[in-house]
């Protein structure tokens, strides 16, 4: 399938990798419904319009985990998005593969779309200028999960991607940053992130 | 460039106040304890009095997070001048070394603290650190398994351990430490919370009642733990759904589910009060609740 990355959903799971640099942490991705249905399967490329940023630290137990997929679930109805992918950065920056932990999730999130990604940021490239994109997706094809090659394509608008995630990143926005476990702690967190999503809006 | 207590009108005091309370809470915000600190440190540490020496540790510490190796290096030379000999130092010229990945070095340094003193639990924990940078998980285990056998109320430890266990998935194993930690900390509702967690993920359905009975407690010591509600609504709507269970025990836990909702919900209308942006959620948590309700046969 082919993704596209917004600015906005690129920037934020960033931030929240530069948020925890000495944790692991996840999100989920989402893109908006479309009503069509290419039989065929080759419509235009989905679109990611945003992230979800979920947790940081120990990611592999399971009930906070359901809670967040089925309560980000009833917020996609509302807002008309479906759940297409799951990105992950590891505690350690030099492996940058899809454990057990981000296959399940990917693996329950295809139940409701079939073509799900995972997404993976390399925390070893991490960099204030961003001048390249430190993601690699991958793809699930004959039941295995195969990395695909990330180029600007994979982005709706690379260039302004990299000077908004850029810009928010010097300015240390992550600081504000709110993942589904700072939820927990105080539910007056806003896990959608409204104000950084309006400091990408004043960015583009 | 305006000074942090020009920008935000503080005073040095609170300034050192803030660092005491980062301390006591173990948070590890680097960034602002740089920020915080190295300005205390420049234009305030003739009145901090003996407060300098525990503050040049704290910055020292945070500046390596953030890969500041000059403050680290000022902090842990006017330490190195005022104790010479101290093994608490030498266990931060170690974890300097770790910082800049020279892990054979540190493991040296470490190693020759221990020669001097082999009860040195710093440098224990420190080593073993160093291989849960490297990735090596099971030799940290082990190493950690082997330090608990000697040093066993060591709750960082254990709870080390733990982590460690529920990252490779072993769960029962992680169960065991946070065991250990309720049974010092009966009080603590963040343990019991984990524990039921870890349950909850291991599944089946005594994991699950146990689950349940766990966020249950964490929430009698701590009624405002979130995700002891979650847990306990979670745990008790998966045991009611279940077709191997009597009659009996599925009423009960519908019960325990609906009372766990209706706490759920109001939760969010206390927490949304004011804020008329956090409707969404409001919304979203009701309907969570709502499809996930189980009927009555």
């Amino acid at each position: 399938m082919h993704i596209q990355l917004t600015s906005q959903a690129y920037c934020k799971m960033l931030l929240h990798t530069a948020k925890y640099p000495h944790c692991a942490v996840n999100g989920l991705l989402v893109a908006e419904k479309t009503k069509e249905k290419k039989k065929d399967g080759h419509g235009g490329p989905v679109l990611c319009v945003d992230c979800v940023p979920l947790f940081h630290g120990t990611l592999a137990l399971a009930p906070m985990l359901e809670v967040a997929l089925t309560l980000i679930d009833s917020w996609c109805k509302e807002n008309n998005y479906v759940i297409v992918g799951y990105y992950q950065a590891n505690e350690q920056t030099q492996d940058s593969r899809p454990n057990q932990v981000a296959q399940k999730v990917a693996a329950r999130i295809s139940e409701n779309f079939n073509e799900a990604v995972i997404v993976m940021v390399d925390s070893s490239r991490l960099t204030m200028s961003c001048f390249e994109p430190i993601v690699f997706i991958y793809d699930h094809v004959e039941n295995k999960w195969k990395n695909r090659e990330v180029t600007t394509d994979a982005f709706e608008d690379w260039n302004e991607a990299q000077t908004i995630t850029s810009a928010l990143l010097v300015g240390r926005s992550y600081e504000n940053l709110i993942d589904f476990d700072n939820h927990l702690d105080d539910l007056r967190n806003d896990w959608t992130n409204p104000a950084i999503n309006k400091s990408v809006l004043d960015l583009c | 460039m305006a000074s942090l207590s020009e920008m935000y009108d503080v005073g040095w005091e609170e300034m050192r106040d803030k660092l005491r309370k980062w301390r006591e809470d173990n948070c590890r915000n680097s960034e602002q304890i740089v920020d915080v600190g190295e300005e205390l440190i420049s234009e305030h540490s003739s009145k901090l009095g003996d407060d300098i020496w525990i503050i040049y540790e704290q910055v020292m510490i945070a500046a390596l997070d953030c890969s500041r190796d000059d403050l680290a290096l000022t902090c842990l030379q006017e330490l190195r001048k005022q104790f010479p000999d101290s093994h608490r130092v030498k266990r931060l010229t170690g974890m300097r070394l770790e910082a800049l990945e020279r892990y054979d070095d540190a493991n040296k340094h470490y190693d020759a603290i221990l020669q001097e003193d082999p009860t040195n639990t710093a440098a224990r924990k420190r080593k073993i650190s160093i291989l849960r940078a490297q990735g090596k998980s099971t030799e940290a285990i082990r190493e950690l398994n082997e330090y608990l056998e000697q040093f066993v109320g060591d709750q960082e430890a254990w709870h080390e351990l733990s982590e460690l266990y529920i990252n490779e998935h072993d769960y029962g194993k992680a169960a065991f430490c946070l065991e250990e930690l309720m049974m010092t900390n009966p009080h603590n509702h963040l343990y019991c919370e984990q524990y039921a967690e870890v349950k909850y993920t291991q599944g089946g359905m005594e994991n699950l009642e146990l689950a349940r009975k766990y966020f249950a407690q964490a929430l009698r010591l701590n009624n405002r733990n979130m995700r002891a509600l979650f847990g306990l609504y979670m745990s008790a709507s998966h045991i009611a759904a279940s077709p191997k269970v009597s009659a009996k025990v599925k009423k009960d836990n519908i019960k325990y589910a609906a009372w766990a909702a209706a706490q759920i919900n109001r939760a969010y209308k206390m927490a949304g009060r004011g804020n008329k942006d956090n409707k969404c959620s409001i919304k979203a948590v009701e309907e969570m609740l709502e499809s996930m309700q189980i009927a009555m046969p």
